[in-house]
């Protein structure tokens, strides 16, 4: 893949709530990020997931890891 | 040697874009998608820069387009030519945003429904002709829309967003619209019983 595009990772949840309350604490610590449905490839829930460039995996995981409850984080 | 492209999860035009880069520095290019919009767009652009394409579905909404180019063809498409994210069939649809939230009941939820609708209307296929904002709606092309990149995004695709003048001028927020353009009644109407109206 080439350089100038995004790879994106996800975080996915077990609740809407656990995506909704992250999302918050991504925001508050400044962590760009996207809400978006989890991709047809990955589930076939209706659920929702947070979206993010490869290079926010750290700030992303330091976050989560003090502050959210999330099910993994995973390569989109 | 047979380049891959992972372009699965990827909204238009990027699948496009990698696939185009792709070619030009190879022969044979595998370009993984998963949404039918980057399907049509990329076997758009292997036509165009005259590939023979085989479409494969591995099944799971998964497609991979093996693209083989014409050693002797030129191995640039047209210079300068925009990304192709034709609306397929474009125009038989609106879709009408007139809240700032998908559904009633609960505001937190409604505010998750319409970031992952908007998103995903970036990858359907064909997209709408036109987006249209009004009443609390029109909050969503402001400069603190939680879906303006979307927004900007189907623009960029091709989609007219119109943005109800008189809401914004109600609302007092005319000077921070971010996306699309201001627009009327005689036009929202019109709009709205030319096409079949899509409203979340």
């Amino acid at each position: 893949m080439s350089a100038d595009v995004e790879t994106w990772w996800v975080v996915l949840f077990d609740s809407v709530h656990h995506a909704v309350q992250a999302e918050k604490f991504l925001k508050e610590e400044g962590v760009p990020h996207k809400i978006v449905p989890v991709p047809r490839h990955i589930s076939s829930d209706c659920g929702v997931c947070i979206r993010f460039a490869a290079a926010e995996r750290e700030r992303v995981e330091d976050v989560l890891g003090r502050r959210g409850t999330y099910r993994e984080i995973r390569p989109l | 040697m047979r380049e891959i492209i992972d372009a699965r999860g990827l909204a238009c035009p990027q699948p496009v874009l990698l696939a185009r880069k792709a070619l030009e520095a190879h022969e044979r290019v595998v370009v993984m998608v998963d949404n039918a919009a980057a399907v049509e767009n990329v076997r758009r652009l292997g036509a165009k820069m005259g590939c023979e394409i085989v479409v494969e579905d591995k099944g799971g909404g998964i497609v991979h387009l093996h693209l083989t180019r014409d050693a002797a063809a030129p191995a640039e498409a047209a210079p300068g030519e925009p990304a192709v994210c034709a609306p397929a069939g474009g125009g038989t649809y609106v879709v009408a945003l007139p809240e700032n939230r998908m559904g009633r009941g609960n505001a937190e939820l409604g505010d998750v429904l319409m970031k992952a609708f908007v998103h995903t209307l970036t990858q359907l296929d064909p997209l709408p002709g036109k987006v249209i904002c009004y009443n609390a709606g029109i909050f969503l092309a402001l400069d603190d829309s939680p879906v303006l990149e979307d927004l900007r995004q189907l623009k960029d695709a091709g989609v007219e967003i119109l943005v109800c003048g008189t809401c914004l001028n109600f609302f007092g927020v005319a000077d921070r619209l971010a996306v699309g353009s201001v627009s009327n009644m005689y036009e929202i109407a019109g709009s709205m019983t030319e096409a079949r109206v899509v409203s979340p």
